[in-house]
Formats: C-alpha cells, structure tokens, sequence
C-alpha cells in the first residue's frame, strides 16, 4: 500500500533543475532510503514531499489524496532536517511540544504537563538528559536526537522523513535511534532516511532510491544491490571524460605550508601547497573544512601549529594581515561573509584596494571607476553599470564580483569555499576555467574546498579528505571516486 | 503594465531614491506651512535662535549618524558635552588657562572620553547601547564630583561671541555644524575609513574577510563621536557664558532622532551624514512652532513627540504607499 507517491514531479530554480520528472513511491511498513551526491535533488525532494516547496509540475499524492486539493494532508508527514534547529535558550520539554498546538494547552503552556509529557520520550531514547535542561546545555548528539524525538511528538504522523540524523550522534545515540526507526516500521508507518553513510544504509534499510542532477537515475532492494553498483550510479562514472581542470603549470616553489594546526573543529593538520597548484579538500558538511580554512586565513581562532607563508612564518588571527600578505578567503557563504548587499558593484569592488585608488588622501573616483569597469570587463560580470547595488546582481555574478576584487589585489594565495554554490552548470564551468587559468599563468596557489566529489575531482591536482576535523587521507587526482567517497565517510584508506 | 508603474507618482518615485530629497522636501513644507501659521516665524530675531539651537542638535546628530552606520549609538555624548564644558569652565575660571587653550585640552579629553566607549565596547565585546548607558552614568557622575551640581560662572567674555555671535547675521554655532559637516561628509565619502565605515555597516563578517580592521575603526568612530560632543558642549559653555552639569540632557534622543529622520538606518549600512542635520532642523521646527503657537506648556512635550514620529514614519510611508500601488497594478493585470 502506498502511502506517499510523489508522480512527475519537476522543480526548477532559475538556472537549475533542481527535479526532474521525478516519480517515487513509498510504502507502509518500509524503510525507503534515498541517496546522492550534494545538488542530486534530495532536499529539493523532500521540501517538496513536506509541503515546503511547490512542485511547477505533478502531483504529490498522501494516501490517495492530492495534496494540491488538501494541504493538510501534510500534517501526515513528520520531518528530522539535517541542520540542527532547536531553540537554545528554551527547555528539552518546550522544543519537543513547540509550537503546543497539538499537546492540548489551549493557548497556556502548562510547564508541569510539558516535561511530564517528555519524560516518557526521553526514557525511550535513554536520554540522559532532564526534561527542564535548557538545549544549549546538552550534549550534539542529544540535541540531534531531540530532533527525531520532536519530530515524533505529535503522534498522528505516518511517514518519518530523516535526513542524515546521524552526522553528530554517537555510535551508542545512533543505535538506539535505528532501534526506534525499527519499532517506527513494525507499527506500520513508513520511514524515509536519507544518509551518505553507506554502512547506515545497508544496516537499515528495505530499498533504496539513487538521485543524480535532479532526475532518479535507480532504484533496488537493498538485498540485491551492492556499494560499488551504489557508487557508479550514483556518481555516473560513464560521464567521467568531461573536461578537466587542473592546473597544468606547477612550480617546485612551496607556497603555503601549514604543519600540525589545531582548533576548536579540527586537529593536528599538515599539508603544503605549490605555486600555481589547485589543492582541493573533500569533506561531508561538518568535516572542519571551512573552520580549517578560516583558521588559517585568520578569521577564527588557531589553538596550535604553524602557518609558513613563502617560507615567512604567518601571523595568526589577523585577517587584516593575511591580506595585505596575498591570503585571500572568498567565503561560501556570500551573503553572510561576502557581499555589502546594499554598496554598489563599485564600491564592492574598491573596498579591497583603497589604498592603490587613492590621490593623496582621498579617494579618486576615475582610478576607483576604472577600476570597477575593467573588473567588470575582464570577468564578464552581466550588470547594465558598475552603480548597480549588488544584491541585485545574480549568485554567479556576485561570485565573480567577489573573485575580481581579489584579484585586483595581486594575490598569492586564494581559498575558494564552495565557489559554485547555487550556481548554474554553465557558470561553473566559467569559473572552473577562470581557477585553472589563475593557477596557471599567474602562478597563484589555490585551495578549492568542496563538497560536490566531481567538482573536487575535476579540478585538482591534489585532494586532501576530511572527516570530523581530521586528515583522512591524500590523493592524486587520479583517485577514483570510490576512494575518495569512503575517506569523506570516515573509511581510512591503506 | 510597464507604462502604468512607470508613470507611478513622481514625487513618491523622488522620495524613494532619496531619503535627503524627501525628508528636505518635508523640512521646507514645514517651513512654509510655520511661516503661514504664525506670523513670527520668519522674524529674525526668531530664526536665529532657531538655528543657534538646531546647531548643537544638528551636530551631535551627525556624529551619532556615523556610530548609526556601523550600527552602534552612543548615548553617553550629552554627559560627554557637559562634562568637557566644566573641564574647560574650570581650567578657564579656576586655573587661569588661556581660554583657547582651556577649550582645546577640553577637546582633547572629548576625544579620550570617546575612545574610552570605543575600547570598552570593541575589547569588552560590549553591546553599544548599554555600555554607553553606564558610561553617560560615569561621566554624568564625575562631572557631579567636580562641581557638587554649581554652576561655573565667571567665563572668559571673550569667547562668548563663539556661542552667542554671529558672522553676516548666521549664528556661529551653526557654522562650527556646517564644517563639521563637511569635514565628516568628506571622510565619509572620500576617505577609506569613510568607505569601510558603510561596509563594516553593511556587512561586518564581510567587512572582516575583506581584512578590514573593523574594530579599529569603531574605536576611531567613537573617538570622533568624543570630539563632536565635546566641541558642541564647549560652544554651549560660550553661549550660556556659564559651564553647567545639565548642558546635553536631551542631546542623545534628540540626535538619534535627526539621524533616522534623516534617513540613516537604526542597523547600519545605510544613510548620509548630512540628512542628520535636516532632521535636525525638522525637530528644532517643531518645537520651534509649538512655543511660537503657544501650546500648553505641559503638552508641548508629548505634541513634538507625536510629529516627530510623524517625521520618522514619512521615509516608511512613501514606501508603503508605493507596494500599495504596485499591488494594485499587479491585480489589475491579472484580472484581465
């Protein structure tokens, strides 16, 4: 019997399809579990499935009805979100009943019946954790954990949708979570897991669904299907002779070298960059590559270690110092870390170099002008003038703002962080081309972190994994994919 | 559809470009609708005072615009004036120091007070407003300790004219406000702090990755704050020709308020420096008009606090009457 089916679903964003003519079903009583690379289009499936996007074609159909007609059929559908959202200043008992509609406390919270309530929830899960401690206070792994008890609460749900609820539990947290998503699928209800760790998902699960680019690229009883099929299918090895990237100019010159650094999400880190070489570090989200790279970069905080720049002992903790010494960060999230969304293309441009704009004391604006037009030019940056505020401009242009400033800058050292997040297929492959070229002619050392394997794979020269904080290994980009996959996943290659 | 939204109410369309444009469009229908209502107004004994006291407003407004656009206030800039006024009071009176000289050291100090916040705030990691808070308790409180709540009397006559005089009939004061004025309109749109000023306001994680040194630069923002402050109570000293604890009691409201009035956002990033002055001169209108119209004494107060939300609300208003229109049009389109 199914009790979700979800038929011709196709979501797009602009630029993107992000679904396409997706059909999927899920049944009573089974553990359908759902895996593919980062932008395969499971989120964009899930939202759908929960009711948070609209689907511009098919229908999404919960125990036979359409939920274009009924909406509140999604009320059927319990969800575990991968990023941890409890409130952290409130009780275990509150963000479990939150927002109390359906625990019956007609408009007054009653604290008492809350935590009560918890009790048994919190038994069940052997959570060592009092029902009036505040979120903040507990442990990640009890925290993640709250997130499936919360999601379970209100108990008329009748599909459980978990995505990746492991990545911070323990193993004694994880098993007894698994224990329950049994006890789920005996009762009859239908459970969705969506995990990157295979073992996870052979342990668990009754069948299994594979997304790539957006389209459902397989589908198999787990009892037939094998990792390395998993593997293939999910990364497309058949498609491997795209171009690639990687820097073909390498200097013997060592350019970075960063031994044993230590900080609050990693430990104990060593590796060495090149003049004109692209270094890519592979890791899940949560594996410290961003904090490693911030850390060096001078932006949070190193415990232990050293940072040679050319050879110069680097000062820590100073971003101001990184770049007036040729460090530069473009950060992954541009909106946070990148752009003065209200400041005009010019001004975003400009407010890296300054002092190299500047007649006297004040700034010129011819030299500042000129200079914004010619980032403008050379990057082919789509924008009608250079006083355009930048927000309005679109991800991959703001993208290529943010390289052109530093570019201007002369740098020697450029950590890209997800550069091609939300950006579509052509302008990625735009600024593939731009790295290499980078890297090549201009000899500039280039660390590029992400988390799409192909990307990683298409445009280093070498590629450092990590999981949780820790080198898990070293690569040629000779590597195969299944290599790779299993250092990210935390397997320790020989 | 297009035509239609392009031929949208012009004067809403100018007062969305610009906040200055629109809130010195208010300021100029107030004057007219001030010199139709009472025959004083334009009088100019009248205007003068007007202005002389739209001066001290107009400047502490522009300072507190800068500390607005990285998204910080100070309110201990009122105790900062006092304070720097008796310091030099009593260097003047009870020291015998050369008048000028007694008024640059008190400038000085102004600028020591103002990196005090500043360090407290960036090292401390303190939250601006409640530092300044119970710093404007501190400097209130020393300036308590000097003078035991007395007057200074017995100012040097010949600074009086820098408070009280006037050069081609403009009240001095005002022009220490234009300079200053041009002096920060000039920072903030020529210089680096200037430019790093509006992208530490409009980003300050970003502002960080760039390697702006965005705490240096609030503590230099806050220094300046010190020295406006401590010029304006200084001024003030030479307009009264006596150095008093209660100079600058309504200055941090009052400045705050002519800096969103004219346009400088309350979280940062956005505004110029010069709608503060406009904003100031909106509310020493209002106020202005009400003791020329010859309001009840005891609701002058919640009269001019009622228009000046009124003045606050115009910038918000143009805005919602425009997505009212466009909703309109949008609706319109669809029913066809």
């Amino acid at each position: 019997m199914n009790i979700l089916e979800a038929k011709n679903i196709t979501k797009q964003f602009p630029g993107v399809l992000a679904l396409d003519s997706v059909d999927i079903t899920f049944k009573k009583g089974e553990i359908h579990c759902i895996i593919g690379e980062n932008g395969a289009g499971k989120s964009t499936l899930i939202k759908c499935l929960t009711g948070v996007y609209t689907a511009e074609n098919g229908q999404i159909l919960i125990n036979g009805t359409d939920t274009k007609k009924n909406r509140s059929m999604f009320e059927k559908i319990a969800y575990v979100p991968q990023e941890i959202d409890l409130f952290g200043h409130m009780s275990v008992a509150e963000n479990i009943f939150m927002p109390f509609e359906k625990s019956g406390f007609n408009g007054v919270v009653n604290q008492k019946l809350l935590q009560q309530n918890a009790i048994p929830l919190l038994k069940k899960f052997k959570l060592d954790v009092k029902p009036d401690d505040l979120i903040k206070d507990i442990s990640v792994s009890a925290q993640q954990l709250i997130q499936s008890i919360r999601a379970i609460a209100h108990e008329d749900y009748e599909v459980l949708i978990l995505d990746e609820p492991t990545t911070s539990l323990t193993t004694e947290d994880a098993k007894i979570l698994f224990d329950f998503i049994r006890e789920i699928k005996n009762q009859n209800k239908s459970v969705i897991f969506i995990s990157h760790k295979l073992e996870e998902i052979f342990e668990l699960g009754d069948v299994i669904t594979i997304f790539k680019n957006g389209q459902k690229v397989a589908y198999s009883d787990l009892k037939d299907a094998t990792i390395p099929w998993i593997i293939t299918k999910m990364t497309g090895r058949n498609v491997d002779q795209e171009k690639m990237f990687y820097s073909e100019n390498i200097s013997d010159e060592v350019l970075l070298e960063v031994d044993n650094l230590t900080g609050a999400d990693f430990t104990n880190i060593s590796f060495k960059l090149n003049k004109g070489e692209i270094l890519g570090f592979s890791g899940l989200v949560g594996s410290g590559r961003t904090e490693l790279m911030q850390a060096i970069f001078g932006y949070l905080p190193v415990y232990s270690g050293s940072i040679k720049l050319e050879g110069k002992e680097h000062k820590t903790g100073d971003t101001n110092y990184s770049v007036s010494n040729g460090f530069f960060y473009l950060p992954e999230d541009r909106k946070a870390q990148g752009i003065l969304p209200m400041l005009s293309i010019r001004e975003n441009i400009s407010a890296s170099n300054l002092d190299r704009l500047k007649n006297g004391l004040f700034i010129s604006s011819k030299k500042e002008k000129e200079s914004a037009e010619d980032v403008i030019n050379t990057y082919d940056i789509k924008t009608p003038d250079s006083e355009k505020a930048i927000k309005f401009l679109s991800g991959g242009n703001q993208q290529k703002v943010i390289i052109g400033r530093s570019m201007i800058c002369n740098p020697k050292v450029l950590v890209f962080d997800e550069p091609t997040k939300g950006i579509d297929v052509g302008t990625k492959a735009e600024i593939y081309r731009l790295m290499k070229e980078l890297a090549e002619e201009k000899g500039i050392g280039i660390i590029l972190i992400s988390s799409e394997m192909d990307e990683v794979k298409k445009c280093s020269n070498r590629i450092i994994a990590l999981y949780g904080g820790k080198k898990y290994g070293e690569f040629p980009c000779t590597a195969t994919k299944e290599e790779l996959l299993n250092a990210i996943i935390g397997v320790k290659s020989e | 559809m297009n035509n239609n939204l392009l031929k949208n109410n012009t004067l809403i369309n100018m007062m969305k470009r610009s906040t200055l444009t629109a809130i010195s469009m208010v300021l100029f229908l107030m004057i007219i609708i001030a010199s139709i209502v009472s025959p004083y107004f334009l009088d100019k004994y009248n205007l003068q005072s007007l202005i002389r006291d739209l001066a001290f407003i107009g400047m502490i407004g522009i300072g507190q615009s800068l500390l607005l656009l990285v998204g910080e206030l100070d309110l201990s800039v009122g105790k900062i004036a006092s304070l720097c006024g008796i310091l030099a009071g009593m260097m003047m009176v009870n020291y015998g120091v050369n008048s000028y000289l007694a008024m640059l050291i008190a400038l000085v100090l102004g600028v020591i007070f103002g990196t005090i916040n500043g360090l407290l705030i960036t090292k401390l990691r303190l939250n601006a407003m409640v530092a300044t808070i119970g710093m404007q308790g501190v400097y209130g409180g020393i300036n308590l300790v000097l003078t035991k709540g007395k007057a200074i009397t017995g100012i040097p006559e010949n600074i009086y004219m820098l408070g009280k005089g006037h050069i081609a009939s403009i009240p001095i004061p005002f022009l220490f406000t234009v300079g200053v004025l041009v002096i920060i309109l000039f920072l903030t749109k020529k210089t680096k702090i200037g430019r790093y000023i509006y992208a530490i306001g409009n980003n300050k994680e970003a502002a960080k990755i760039l390697g702006i040194k965005v705490d240096k630069i609030r503590v230099i923002i806050y220094s300046i704050v010190g020295a406006i402050s401590a010029l304006a109570g200084i001024l003030y000293v030479a307009r009264l020709g006596s150095s008093q604890s209660s100079i600058g009691g309504n200055w941090p409201m009052n400045s705050i308020a002519s800096a969103v009035i004219g346009g400088v956002a309350l979280n940062g990033g956005i505004g110029n420096p010069a709608g503060a002055l406009v904003g100031a001169a909106i509310i020493s209108v209002i106020s202005n008009l009400i003791v020329l119209l010859g309001v009840n004494v005891y609701w002058q107060s919640a009269v001019s606090g009622f228009v000046v939300v009124l003045a606050i609300s115009f910038s918000s208003l143009s805005a919602i009457i425009s997505e009212k229109k466009q909703k309109k049009i949008k609706l319109e389109s669809v029913d066809k």
